[in-house]
């Protein structure tokens, strides 16, 4: 592993350097409390300090309408297939938000792997930011293990007062940080390093009172729990809790015509499985036709069938689905009354 | 690392992709039933019985049907449609010569080896003819590779009843038993009146060599299975083919996951289960 | 949707009810679209932008504006026999709209207000939307009509396959656009209810969403109070609450009878 250093004073200078040779995209203020991935041209737009985006950087893996072919008729129909290869550096992506790509980076690599998916990534150089203290109350990064850094990015910040330390974790993010001559990091800034992780240790701490461990186990018998009515009296299938999820990526095909009626594309856009119309067939019959069905799914789609599937969470305790919750719906205080129902 | 540029990266062998064919024949089965025969450009469609394909009619959309017809059949594969939104009734404006584009095969198909040597029941409620059609021409086809073979079939009305024609030679094999009746009679109609279930009971059966394949709507699912259990037929010798809105075929769009316990994808786990697979769904 | 088949170039005509004509105006600011849709149909009747008339049968009608009187209803019925393709084009057409908010009230009363002491000679019934006097083929909801929408309806009326109007409530669009909710910003939008499609044309200009398109058709029932009691709203609304929210919604949907 290698260590580099960059004074935050210098910052500025980093990004300008990768807007040479790409765009690059950080978390930037929208107001009320809110921030979002946008497009930056000088560092002074970044704020390193946020509470997670409004939705987290899968849109960049996996827009929220993706062209997936052009298609002509012609006699025949002529479909082609591309996606348009434009470079991005994404800065500033919290643990939680790498752990919530590498999650998506299993389902779509599971076959037949998601070639669109796929090739996006080749296209993103990621640049991890490490949380020192917790964003709000309503995450619990701890409780899943995503408050450090464990992979999926290019280069990973870690604030250690007037510098940031940088984990060079591929060849791609070394060639950036040699290009620009960034220093090694001493003895003394590794200490610095080490010191945050400790302090870290004191500040993260499992969220609530459940043992991580025993969570499958609490699903295996909270099928039938009444959290579910409970959930589904207060939702308002609005969708809001999956669309900013980081690991949420059912999606629903659309096909488009010109004018013409003779061309068009096929488009691939996110769709929840909160919406009344998710599992409904076209004879009419609805497969999950209640609210607190759909809530349930949701939930087992982050604790317990990406448990069976995948042997791992798919929820980072990013906390973004209670926190865009209108009516306040708290997945933390599900999984509290959930453990309690069962009584561990 | 590529300098800064927008280019555009064409994906060869994407898993939207179509297979191209064309119409050799269609039918009007009944009044919201229509049959198509289709030949592929590229061959077989190398199927197995019990799987679907995607049907794709570009600026409409895709919609997933399942293949009537057996894999012994060579040459083309079969689709009976019914109208019920806004691409299957598309189709229905489809005519002999007309193009289609397909992806698939896709499923988990029914248990075809595990059922070779037992006696096979199976029990069809209106469309569920479809899918499980491509079962039993294969079973036809390989006649001796089975045991004893019922066919129970049910549908609403004389007139609903699909493959007609083909359903009279069933009734006539010697080496199948075969059985239909309807929801509502018709005043030329000889057959049985009454719901599928009521035919179970005099179906003469060795529940420990049985395998019962049920495809039908819901409803008919919770009482046959009833009935079925009552038979003492073990549940994981229940087949069944369930419906759900398989939007991609490949396990990822999410659409056609079963409401169940556990990880069941419809388009790829199934869609035929064994009972015993699905049992905790409360909606088959 | 009507069996007939529709010509290959189909002939339109627009026609207006009661309505402010809003909607009928959008077709001007389709832009550079206008000329592609105009390639594609025949407009044979449109009474803001032509004087010619029209005597033989429609392919396809636009009708904007709800119903609200005897003679109305019969011209409508008139059309609607002449049409091969029906479709009610924008809010007050589809669901009733703004004209809806007169079912509040004594029908006797409105004319009164409105005609004077003669108001016995000026009929008026209360608002209906154009699927509670005759069939509807396609429906574009909308105050005014979102244009993208519209082009995708025209698109789905030339190839001859059903539109279906998204069954999602408007919030579906706004997160997806990414917008500050309108709740953290401490105002009380009626996305949470209100059927998406318009691509969250209100939301995404920093307005709230007036529910213009109609209730989704399972609209949360209770959840107003939840989502007033996480949000910092003013006092007025806490107390107000799901009464402030109904009267709201009524605005747009009183002539569906929002229950």
């Amino acid at each position: 592993m290698k260590y580099h250093i960059l004074e935050k004073k210098n910052l500025d200078c980093f990004i300008k350097n990768l807007l040479k040779k790409m765009k690059v995209v950080a978390p930037v203020e929208r107001g009320s409390g809110n921030y979002s991935f946008a497009e930056i041209s000088s560092a002074d737009e970044i704020k390193c300090d946020y509470v997670p985006t409004i939705l987290p950087p899968k849109k960049y893996f996996m827009p929220q309408r993706e062209k997936i072919m052009d298609f002509k008729e012609d006699g025949d129909v002529k479909e082609s297939c591309y996606i348009d290869g434009e470079k991005i550096a994404v800065f500033g992506v919290h643990t939680c938000d790498l752990s919530g790509l590498q999650c998506l980076n299993i389902v779509f690599n599971d076959k037949p792997v998601d070639h669109n998916f796929l090739m996006r990534k080749e296209n993103l150089f990621m640049i991890g930011l490490e949380c020192n203290k917790y964003c709000d109350e309503y995450a619990s990064c701890a409780l899943v293990n995503a408050h450090l850094p464990n992979g999926g990015y290019d280069l990973f910040l870690t604030d250690i007062g007037d510098k940031f330390v940088i984990n060079v974790n591929t060849q791609d993010g070394e060639d950036f940080v040699e290009s620009i001559k960034l220093p090694q990091a001493s003895a003394k800034d590794m200490s610095e390093l080490e010191k945050i992780r400790e302090e870290k240790k004191k500040i993260f701490k499992n969220e609530i009172d459940v043992e991580p461990s025993k969570i499958p186990q609490i699903f295996e018998k909270s099928y039938n729990s009444k959290v579910w009515e409970e959930v589904a009296n207060k939702c308002l299938s609005c969708g809001n809790c999956t669309n900013v999820c980081p690991t949420c990526y059912c999606f629903d095909m659309e096909d488009t015509l010109n004018l013409d009626l003779k061309s068009g594309e096929r488009i691939r856009k996110w769709d929840s499985c909160q919406f009344e119309t998710f599992a409904r067939v076209a004879g009419g019959e609805n497969f999950r036709e209640e609210r607190s069905m759909r809530q349930r799914h949701r939930v087992y789609r982050k604790f317990k069938f990406p448990v069976d599937k995948f042997n791992r969470f798919f929820c980072t305790g990013c906390g973004r689905c209670s926190r865009t919750c209108m009516a306040g719906i708290n997945l933390k205080e599900i999984l509290v009354k959930l453990a309690e129902e069962v009584k561990f | 690392m590529k300098t800064k540029e927008k280019n555009v990266i064409e994906i060869k062998e994407s898993n939207w992709s179509y297979r191209k064919g064309t119409i050799l024949n269609t039918k009007m089965m009944t009044k919201t039933e229509k049959w198509f025969d289709i030949k592929l450009d590229d061959g077989e469609l190398g199927h197995e019985p019990g799987q679907f394909v995607q049907v794709e009619l570009f600026g409409v959309g895709e919609a997933p049907i399942s293949i009537c017809s057996s894999p012994t059949k060579k040459g083309s594969f079969e689709l009976t449609v019914r109208a019920a939104g806004r691409v299957t009734n598309q189709m229905h404006k489809l005519e002999k010569g007309d193009r289609v584009y397909i992806r698939g095969p896709f499923g988990r198909p029914f248990p075809v080896k595990q059922m070779f040597g037992n006696d096979i029941l199976f029990v069809a409620g209106g469309l569920g003819i479809a899918p499980l059609r491509s079962l039993i021409n294969y079973v036809m086809d390989n006649r001796k590779d089975f045991g004893k073979v019922d066919i129970l079939l049910g549908c609403k009305s004389p007139k609903d009843m699909l493959f007609y024609d083909e359903v009279e030679r069933w009734g006539k094999r010697m080496d199948i038993n075969f059985a239909c009746t309807v929801d509502k009679g018709e005043p030329d109609w000889k057959g049985n009146v009454g719901l599928i279930t009521t035919l179970i009971p005099g179906v003469n059966l060795n529940p420990e060599r049985t395998y019962a394949v049920v495809v039908g709507p819901p409803i008919m699912y919770k009482f046959v299975i009833a009935e079925l259990l009552k038979k003492n037929i073990p549940e994981r010798h229940i087949v069944l083919s369930l419906e759900r809105h398989m939007k991609c075929g490949m396990g990822k769009c999410g659409h056609c996951q079963i409401d169940h316990p556990k990880n069941y994808y419809c388009c790829k786990d199934g869609p035929t289960f064994t009972y015993d697979e699905v049992k905790e769904s409360k909606k088959l | 949707m009507a069996k007939n088949k529709i010509s290959e170039k189909p002939k339109v005509a627009f026609f207006d009810f009661a309505c402010c004509e809003g909607c009928q105006l959008q077709i001007a600011n389709l832009g550079e679209t206008l000329l592609d849709v105009l390639g594609a149909v025949d407009v044979v009747e449109f009474r803001e932008v032509m004087s010619e008339k029209w005597d033989k049968d429609y392919d396809v009608v636009f009708i904007e504006g709800s119903i609200g009187d005897k003679h109305a209803e019969e011209r409508l019925k008139k059309i609607r026999e002449r049409a091969k393709v029906l479709v009610a084009y924008g809010s007050c057409a589809a669901l009733g709209g703004v004209n809806g908010m007169k079912n509040g009230f004594e029908i006797d009363e409105i004319r009164r207000y409105v005609y004077g002491d003669k108001y016995s000679y000026f009929d008026s019934k209360p608002t209906k939307a154009v699927d509670q006097v005759v069939k509807v083929d396609y429906y574009i909801y909308g105050c005014p009509v979102y244009l993208p929408e519209v082009v995708e309806v025209i698109k789905c009326i030339l190839k001859g396959v059903a539109y279906s109007v998204p069954d999602k409530p408007v919030c579906a669009e706004c997160k997806l656009n990414e917008n500050v909710c309108l709740y953290d910003k401490g105002v009380v939008c009626l996305g949470p209810w209100t059927k998406a499609g318009c691509n969250s044309w209100c939301t995404s200009n920093g307005n709230i969403c007036y529910g213009c398109r109609g209730l989704v058709s399972n609209p949360a029932k209770n959840q107003a109070n939840d989502i007033i009691k996480k949000y910092n709203v003013n006092e007025k609304i806490k107390v107000l609450g799901e009464e402030l929210m109904k009267k709201k919604i009524e605005m747009y949907n009183k002539a569906k009878e929002v229950k």
